[in-house]
């Protein structure tokens, strides 16, 4: 499984982003998208937004759960409160590439898979506030913070 | 002997004496301060650290009396070691509920530091990434200038500037202070 | 027990408060207002002062800026001369004439508190301190838009402030 995070401001405009692996089942947390697909991530999240502005209110969570799919592309969605959303874009790994790890593929719309980033969600969010609280960041200011992105990285180990 | 006198007095006004403000209040409001100094000085951070040790001065100037009136004290210290236990463990801790090390007496007991184990001024700051926040800005300069002028008007001239700061990446909050003299009473005017 | 005045010097030595309470066991009989005290900064002279009882029965009037004066120079002159018999911690608490009584508090900032009775108040040294934490720093000190130092008195004479403490007073027994 291969993820890429991002986190979009008020004004659909990115605030964070972040490419990672899995870290479970013998992973070693490095984001295997295929190298014609990459570049694609950007669009398929940013394409999702309407699809955000579209489930937001059907809710109140802030967790949006899986919402969009792109062929084998599914993102998930984190609201917060102050309406800047975390995209997660996870893709299971090419079978092609990994048959040998074949049997241990997530499941990509499992509970299993909703419950586990729903807690990297969590944390994130979690410390996505402390970092908004500094003193010298403003709404819609890109996340520069070394803390937050190792922060986010942890997350990312932790329940990816 | 002084010391836990001293501790036990303001555990005893911060319990029963202090009204009590939300913590994210007072970070909150001191972060956007500093932000807005920052600012406004086009990140001349060391005029920033001035005009924090300026307002911390003024804000001094007044506090030492809230201080006297909530810990009942009728004497002055009879030394400047008396002077620094009162300072961490009643002052600190009545206003803002934290106590100070006191550490690195020179042996002539005219200077000492203060080790700031937590900072609720400094709570969720990350300094500005702009390669000279991080040498330059004192962020907590503040408390410099509430000491100094606090301890001024109980006629005491002190110095008092910080030498290390965690937001900086130092391992420790530390505030060196030094006793510059007593200052004597003044005289009424002869007017006849 | 009688009030006769009331003072604060700060540590500029200067007066920035003053009070005068009018006798209170005269009986008052043009509509209060006899018994209204008369107060006022040292920067303004009191003008005509009504009878304020013994402590001011002297021959010829001084004006309430002297007669401040007058009160700073004896308590500064008292309170050397106790530090010089006693040690530098000595203060200090009150002396008494025939006429009146003075008791006198003074914090570790250097603000000095002066009031005048009649000769059988007991020590109120207690209570000028409460003054000082419960009146002057919460009305004086704690009002943002009073200035730090008080030259002339400024700051000090607020509304709240004079209530407070005339109400202190009177609540005496």
């Amino acid at each position: 499984m291969s993820y890429y995070f991002a986190i979009i401001g008020t004004q659909d405009n990115p605030l964070f982003e972040y490419e990672f692996g899995t870290s479970k089942q013998g992973g070693d947390g490095v984001a295997r998208f295929p190298e014609q697909a990459r570049h694609m991530n950007q669009f398929i999240v940013h394409g999702s937004l309407d699809i955000v502005e579209e489930v937001q209110w059907a809710n109140g969570s802030m967790y949006l759960k899986c919402i969009d799919r792109f062929y084998n592309n599914f993102v998930s969605c984190w609201m917060t409160g102050g309406n800047v959303k975390f995209l997660l874009l996870h893709a299971p790994s090419q079978p092609a590439a990994t048959t040998t790890t074949r049997t241990s593929i997530a499941n990509p719309t499992s509970p299993q898979t909703e419950e586990a980033i729903k807690q990297f969600f969590t944390e994130v969010y979690e410390n996505w506030i402390k970092a908004i609280m500094s003193p010298f960041y403003h709404v819609n200011m890109e996340a520069r913070s070394p803390i937050f992105r190792q922060r986010v990285v942890a997350a990312g180990k932790k329940y990816l | 002997m002084a010391s836990a006198k001293a501790a036990r007095l303001g555990e005893e006004v911060w319990k029963s004496r202090v009204d009590k403000v939300n913590a994210e209040l007072v970070t909150l409001t001191y972060g956007t301060m500093v932000a807005q100094l920052c600012k406004d000085y086009e990140s001349d951070y060391l005029e920033v650290n001035k005009q924090l040790d300026k307002m911390g001065y003024n804000i001094g100037l007044r506090l030492i009396e809230d201080y006297l009136a909530k810990s009942n004290t009728m004497k002055r210290c009879v030394n400047f070691k008396d002077t620094a236990e009162m300072i961490s463990k009643v002052g600190f801790k009545i206003f803002l509920n934290i106590t100070p090390t006191i550490t690195s007496w020179t042996s002539d007991n005219k200077q000492f530091s203060l080790i700031f184990e937590e900072n609720p001024l400094a709570d969720f700051v990350e300094l500005p990434d702009d390669g000279r926040a991080q040498d330059e800005l004192w962020y907590s300069n503040m408390f410099c200038g509430v000491l100094r002028g606090a301890l001024e008007m109980v006629q005491m001239q002190v110095e008092a500037h910080f030498i290390s700061d965690v937001l900086r990446g130092n391992d420790t909050t530390e505030m060196r202070i030094s006793l510059i003299r007593y200052i004597d009473d003044e005289m009424p005017v002869d007017d006849d | 027990m009688v009030v006769y005045s009331f003072y604060i010097f700060d540590r500029h030595t200067e007066c920035i408060y003053s009070k005068l309470w009018a006798r209170q066991d005269r009986p008052i009989s043009s509509g209060g207002t006899a018994a209204r005290p008369l107060s006022g900064s040292s920067a303004s002279s009191g003008p005509a002062v009504p009878d304020v009882g013994p402590a001011r029965a002297r021959p010829t009037r001084l004006s309430a800026q002297d007669d401040a004066k007058l009160v700073f120079g004896t308590v500064f002159s008292l309170r050397r001369m106790v530090q010089q018999l006693g040690g530098v911690d000595d203060t200090f608490v009150s002396y008494r004439t025939g006429q009146y009584k003075l008791h006198y508090y003074e914090t570790p900032s250097g603000i000095k508190f002066v009031m005048l009775t009649d000769t059988q108040t007991a020590n109120m040294r207690s209570v000028l301190h409460q003054i000082y934490v419960n009146l002057y720093v919460e009305f004086v000190v704690k009002n943002p838009l009073s200035p730090v130092e008080h030259p002339g008195g400024e700051g000090v004479a607020n509304e709240l402030f004079e209530l407070a403490l005339d109400q202190f007073v009177r609540g005496f027994p």
